[in-house]
């Protein structure tokens, strides 16, 4: 089979129901006002292709909200996961590089990974906040995708980058009607990922590049933070949402069983230490404490961006908080 | 290293011994289901089945592959619950986790350790390794501050201690009482008292954080080099694996890029004593 290919919509969804008899396959579902992972069935409408992040970062597919992290699992089948935004395959760089690193690998975490089938699409349609462009990332699959997809009129456009996404979708061949990439939809796909980018640079002109934030944060003030965090309510929801976000807590359970819960930095008590000092005590500490561990720490210990530039965080915060608004602005008053 | 068993997996152990060491200081001998190394400095996350999990610092010789001892003061909600331990339970331990002490970067130096409280007990760690090897070592001087006399811990260790040939031990309280022969007042005063060539000296801190910042601050105005002073830095280690994030200190994850420190290293990073 080619490595690109197209095949009708009708034709895929028989595939996935196909697929779903022994695997967890998901797909991105457009709901009342949100598009979000659900699992596939024959029954399930409204599946959408090309659109912009669904709610749930790739994260919690591969890091659980709640995992128990040391009774052995039974085996289960594979996850598909369809849809995956570049900027979530991107974020898997740093997870891989904190959970997969070499001296102290993470087996729950591997093993999500090695199950699940990544299978990403490009984005057509971008959000609000969405800014990936601005931190050099290609609002299409690039990398980390074992396949990618894109809907062109009826047809799902198929292209296999991984043996992974070869095993899997190498099925397809013999069994549905398939037709070689035709060359107007590659002409297409080009156009429209040149017209998504423009959008994204022209919505994100203001915003400076992640080096530049990362400066502009470890230069400013105390006092800054105190404004830029009073709507905070420490709720956490930008650090659990975030598909970079790793910070995790240990919780024990009976025979010596523990569960790995997400956690957050914003959270009250989050380094407290027994004694009771606690160096994230005030909320606009914390608040900044995010920030500069995306932009000014993890890059001076590790390879990868912190920030993909998903906008999920500012989606979310019910303080109505920016941090694009944040940046610029700090990034206006830098330069008088 | 690269670890292959499952790294969130307490090994079990059983508490072979309580030793009561102050009114708020217990330690506790363990006896782990097998063998188990650590360098000192290095630290373990004990766990208490089904209730939670703390860091320490064994306090015992990194000789000792049988046993292992923990020195843990009554603080919060899992020490509280370590307290009720007796002899016959069995606790989980997990590590050894962490950079520990560099011993051999302290050969042919005079050894200045500055301790307080329930910091004492990864010196003490220290100082087993260090009379192990003591003819590799110009002398070594303990400085180490209690509140009061019966917050002092370790006495039967001290006694020894003060026996073995170019250690010296000094110690100070807070608050003495009409029995208390050394020193009163804070431990950095015991720094004034203490002969050491500075150029050819390496210190090493671990105490409250509060102490940790004052004796820091002494023994830079004494003259010691930034890359010369060791500290053990106490966060909030949950993981031990550099995962969970609740340890950061700026770019660091003490639990596996520390606990100790120069003071070099962590310097310029925010709220370091707190």
């Amino acid at each position: 089979m080619k490595s690109t290919f197209q095949i009708s919509i009708h034709d895929w969804h028989l595939f996935l129901l196909e697929l779903s008899r022994d695997n967890a396959v998901y797909v991105p579902v457009k709901t009342y006002n949100d598009i979000d992972y659900k699992l596939y069935d024959e029954d399930q409408t409204n599946i959408v292709y090309n659109i912009a992040r669904p709610v749930t970062p790739l994260k919690t597919f591969l890091l659980p909200v709640k995992e128990n992290v040391v009774i052995e699992k039974n085996k289960y089948n594979k996850k598909i996961i369809i849809g995956i935004p570049a900027c979530d395959l991107k974020a898997l760089e740093i997870l891989d590089e904190i959970y997969l690193d070499e001296t102290f690998v993470d087996h729950t975490y591997k093993e999500n990974r090695e199950r699940s089938v990544l299978i990403g699409t490009d984005c057509h349609e971008i959000c609000e906040n969405c800014h990936c462009t601005s931190y050099g990332i290609e609002p299409y699959p690039v990398n980390h995708a074992d396949a990618s997809l894109i809907l062109m009129d009826d047809d799902i456009i198929i292209n296999i980058h991984t043996t992974k996404g070869e095993e899997l979708l190498g099925k397809i061949a013999p069994a549905y009607p398939f037709k070689e990439l035709q060359a107007e939809n590659l002409a297409l796909i080009e156009a429209k990922r040149e017209i998504v980018k423009r959008k994204l640079d022209e919505n994100n002109r203001l915003l400076p590049d992640y080096t530049t934030t990362g400066i502009l944060i470890r230069n400013s003030s105390d006092e800054s933070w105190l404004k830029h965090s009073k709507t905070c309510v420490s709720c956490g929801a930008c650090a659990t949402i975030c598909p970079t976000c790793t910070c995790f807590l240990l919780i024990d359970r009976p025979d010596f069983e523990k569960v790995r819960q997400v956690d957050a930095c914003q959270y009250p008590g989050f380094e407290r230490i027994a004694a009771g000092e606690d160096p994230l005590h005030k909320k606009s500490v914390r608040f900044r404490n995010r920030y500069l561990c995306k932009y000014v720490w993890k890059p001076e210990s590790f390879n990868s961006l912190a920030c993909t530039g998903c906008g999920r965080c500012i989606d979310t915060c019910i303080g109505n908080i920016s941090k694009n608004k944040i940046f610029i602005e700090m990034h206006a008053s830098s330069h008088g | 290293m690269t670890v292959t068993h499952n790294i969130y997996k307490p090994i079990k152990a059983r508490v072979e011994r309580v030793i009561d060491e102050s009114p708020l200081i217990k330690s506790f001998v363990l006896i782990p289901e097998h063998d188990f190394s650590f360098r000192t400095g290095e630290f373990i996350e004990l766990t208490i089945n089904g209730y939670g999990e703390a860091p320490f610092t064994p306090s015992s010789s990194p000789l000792e592959k049988k046993k292992i001892e923990v020195t843990v003061m009554k603080a919060g909600y899992v020490t509280d619950k370590i307290h009720t331990l007796k002899a016959g339970e069995v606790v989980g331990i997990r590590g050894p986790f962490g950079r520990g002490y560099p011993v051999e970067k302290f050969y042919g130096k005079e050894v200045v350790i500055l301790g307080g409280g329930c910091g004492f007990a990864p010196i003490r760690s220290l100082l087993y390794n260090l009379i192990a090897e003591k003819d590799k070592f110009e002398k070594v001087i303990l400085c180490y501050g209690s509140k009061t006399p019966e917050d002092c811990i370790y006495k039967p260790f001290i006694d020894e201690l003060r026996k073995v040939e170019r250690f010296e031990v000094y110690r100070s309280v807070d608050k003495a009482d009409e029995n208390w022969k050394e020193r009163e007042g804070v431990v950095t005063l015991l720094l004034d008292d203490i002969n050491v060539n500075i150029s050819n000296s390496v210190a090493i801190v671990c105490g409250p954080p509060v102490m940790m910042k004052y004796g820091t601050l002494k023994l830079l105005e004494m003259g010691y080099p930034e890359t010369s002073i060791y500290l053990s830095m106490e966060k909030n280690m949950s993981c031990g694996l550099g995962k969970c994030g609740h340890c950061m200190m700026g770019k660091y994850y003490v639990c596996k890029d520390g606990p100790v420190f120069t003071y070099d290293e962590i310097r310029d990073l925010p709220d370091i004593w707190l």
